[in-house]
């Protein structure tokens, strides 16, 4: 069992939803991404979702796409992320670290992310590939990494069968049609729909996408067994990228946290 | 309309490349496409629709004409001109609209988008959406919409609104992003009309199916007006529908050099250019594995064309495919030798291309030399310069 898989069971068995936070890796700069990422976890945060930084993130609203690109003019690469992510796990063995992104990028560092066991990196979210199909159909084959799929309210009973058969680690259940960042969230069919879900799977169903209040959260925390936060954190780094004072963000992931528990 | 080759394949894939890298929330949208796209593409009816809105709103068959003053000039093979410049809205692009907006119709969409580069595909699908009366939303980068201004305001003359896009290069690359966000979005009353043989499966085999009748075409007036297949077919590549449309017809004729001719730039040399084909390497962008320019972390890089339709860092899955099997040719010319073209064949022949077509006509020095008078070849004319006067003049340093 890798971290991912420990800390969702240790969450499931103790009557616990997951707190999954994002941030795009190199916004504002690398230290400061590292910075937050220990925020995020003193803040209550138990799964840090990095977001690799890509020239065409077709499903991002406009604060992450601003993101990617501000992280881009400082040429952040996906080896420079798992540098990074090396020396998170000097201080912190325990977080799981899902990378988020674009096949292009994977598949362009396929050799390092093969590499090693201890990249530290547990699991990897492909945005652009198709829920059924898995890291290893393109040559990511390293065994201690799982691959994140994703069921939309537009898949299929046939798709949601197949998806689930092939998902490790957790399903991300997107909230709605539409990008990142989006605010027109229909609790009922989320509900619904994750309620169909685990009727394929016992793999935990986490719920993104146009999450922003803590009542948000709350409301589908009661189906989901976790929700996960982008934009709006995104948009609290921005606003902080100068003074570096990430006060907010930690007030906002603890009210978050209490919320959803 | 019947697939010979049987490709793509069942996953959409020609060979290596193609596929549907996409977020999932449109696996249904493509999937609910193909369907409708295999239950419609043999059927008589469907069919005849297509085949008379081809006719009578298209204008079509679209002549195939002797360049007199051209072959003279160069006293090589002849050189037949397919006019697709003379189609209805000016360019092959309404051949693939007058085709998607009748698969819309039939699938009950409200609302039709698109995303475009020079223009012409917007003010294809408007001009179809208007006349079906349906709301019509065209992406394109802010970048082109200064430099085809003219298209934009015909776009907008036909009831459509135009959605410039600043994100990136602001050019045809970051109007497709947003044309898929927004059909993410919208994704269920949302037909989503892609403008070349690009994105996702089934988009690259649609386009490809409905521009192939200028092939077809070519073929049939070959065989009238010179009593025989050409020796080469020569079309721009962009994403490369007006090529792929040229070529495909001719697939399994063997002895027809197929040569597609991409925007060189600065010069390939530069890298300063929009020629993956030439000078890129296989990677995903927009839905589809093929030939990309990136850099060695994957990053799509920025392009340069003075041709917006070129001005695009992929290109359709089929055409990597036929490069690798060396079906088909590709070859680049600058954006220099192309502005050159322009002036010849205005000047020439009387006939006006847009700067996208001039880099086929830019490249036949070079074929030509290669030729002997006894040889016949086509261009593909897949378009006309007049959205392109503006930029022209500009370059020739003359105000209005
Ligand atoms: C006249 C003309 N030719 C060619 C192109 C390039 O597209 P494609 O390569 O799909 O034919 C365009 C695109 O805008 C165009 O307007």
């Amino acid at each position: 069992m890798n971290k991912l898989q420990a800390k969702l069971t240790e969450l499931k068995t103790n009557n616990k939803k997951a707190l999954v936070a994002y941030l795009v890796a190199g916004d504002p700069d690398l230290d400061s991404t590292l910075e937050l990422m220990h925020l995020f976890v003193k803040s209550g945060v138990d799964i840090i979702e990095i977001g690799v930084p890509f020239t065409d993130p077709i499903a991002e609203g406009p604060i992450i796409q601003k993101a990617h690109d501000r992280a881009l003019k400082l040429n952040i690469s996906l080896d420079l992320i798992i540098d990074m992510v090396v020396e998170f796990r000097k201080t912190d063995s325990e977080t799981p670290i899902v990378l988020m992104g674009y096949l292009n990028t994977f598949i362009s560092y396929s050799k390092l992310l093969n590499s090693s066991d201890e990249l530290g990196v547990d699991a990897i979210l492909v945005v652009d590939i198709p829920g059924e199909l898995k890291l290893t159909n393109y040559g990511i084959t390293n065994s201690n990494i799982d691959t994140i799929s994703l069921i939309s309210p537009t898949t299929s009973n046939e798709r949601i069968q197949q998806i689930t058969q092939n998902s490790s680690g957790f399903i991300y259940y997107v909230n709605l049609r539409g990008v990142t960042g989006s605010s027109n969230l229909d609790v009922n069919e989320i509900e619904k729909n994750i309620n169909k879900i685990r009727q394929y799977t016992d793999i935990p169903t986490l719920a993104g996408f146009g999450i922003k209040s803590p009542e948000d959260a709350k409301i589908l925390a009661k189906s989901a067994d976790g929700v996960i936060v982008g934009s709006s954190i995104v948009e609290m780094i921005d606003s902080a990228k100068t003074t570096k004072d990430f006060s907010e963000i930690e007030n906002y992931l603890k009210d978050l946290h209490k919320a959803i528990n | 309309m019947s697939n010979k080759d049987n490709y793509p394949d069942i996953n959409g894939f020609f060979g290596e490349y193609g596929g549907k890298f996409v977020p999932e929330t449109l696996m249904y949208a493509l999937d609910e496409l193909e369907t409708t796209y295999q239950q419609l593409k043999d059927n008589p009816e469907f069919l005849k629709e297509f085949y008379k809105d081809l006719s009578h709103f298209v204008g079509r068959p679209s002549p195939l004409y002797f360049a007199k003053r051209l072959t003279e000039h160069y006293g090589s093979a002849n050189i037949w001109l397919k006019r697709e410049d003379l189609n209805h809205t000016g360019a092959h692009k309404i051949n693939n609209t007058v085709g998607q907006i009748l698969l819309a119709k039939h699938m009950g969409k409200k609302r039709i988008i698109a995303e475009t580069g020079a223009g012409q595909h917007g003010v294809a699908t408007a001009t179809v959406a208007a006349r079906l009366g349906l709301e019509c939303h065209i992406y394109m980068g802010s970048e082109d919409v200064r430099r085809q201004s003219l298209n934009v305001y015909r776009i907008k003359l036909l009831g459509a609104h135009v959605h410039p896009v600043d994100s990136g290069s602001a050019t045809l690359k970051d109007a497709l992003n947003e044309a898929l966000r927004d059909w993410v979005t919208n994704v269920d009353d949302t037909y989503y009309i892609i403008g070349s043989v690009t994105g996702p499966h089934p988009y690259p085999m649609i386009v490809r199916d409905f521009n192939a009748v200028v092939g077809q075409e070519i073929i049939k007036q070959s065989q009238e007006l010179f009593q025989q297949l050409p020796d080469a077919v020569v079309a721009c590549v962009g994403g490369g529908s007006n090529a792929m449309g040229a070529f495909y017809p001719f697939i399994n004729e063997k002895d027809v050099r197929l040569i597609g001719v991409e925007a060189g730039g600065k010069g390939v040399e530069t890298g300063e250019h929009a020629a993956p084909l030439n000078d890129g390497t296989p990677g995903v962008l927009h839905g589809a594995r093929s030939y990309l320019m990136q850099d060695e972390a994957g990053q799509v890089k920025d392009t340069k064309s003075v041709s917006a339709g070129l001005d695009y860092p992929g290109v359709g899955p089929e055409h990597s495919w036929l490069k690798d099997t060396n079906r088909a040719e590709y070859v680049a010319v600058s954006d220099d030798e192309a502005l050159e073209a322009f002036h010849q064949l205005t000047e020439f022949e009387g006939i006006m291309p847009a700067l996208e077509t001039a880099h086929a006509f830019a490249y036949l020095p070079k074929l030509l030399s290669e030729l002997d008078n006894k040889s016949n070849i086509v261009v593909n004319v897949s378009g006309r310069g007049d959205k392109d006067i503006n930029t022209v003049a500009e370059i020739d340093g003359i105000e209005f």
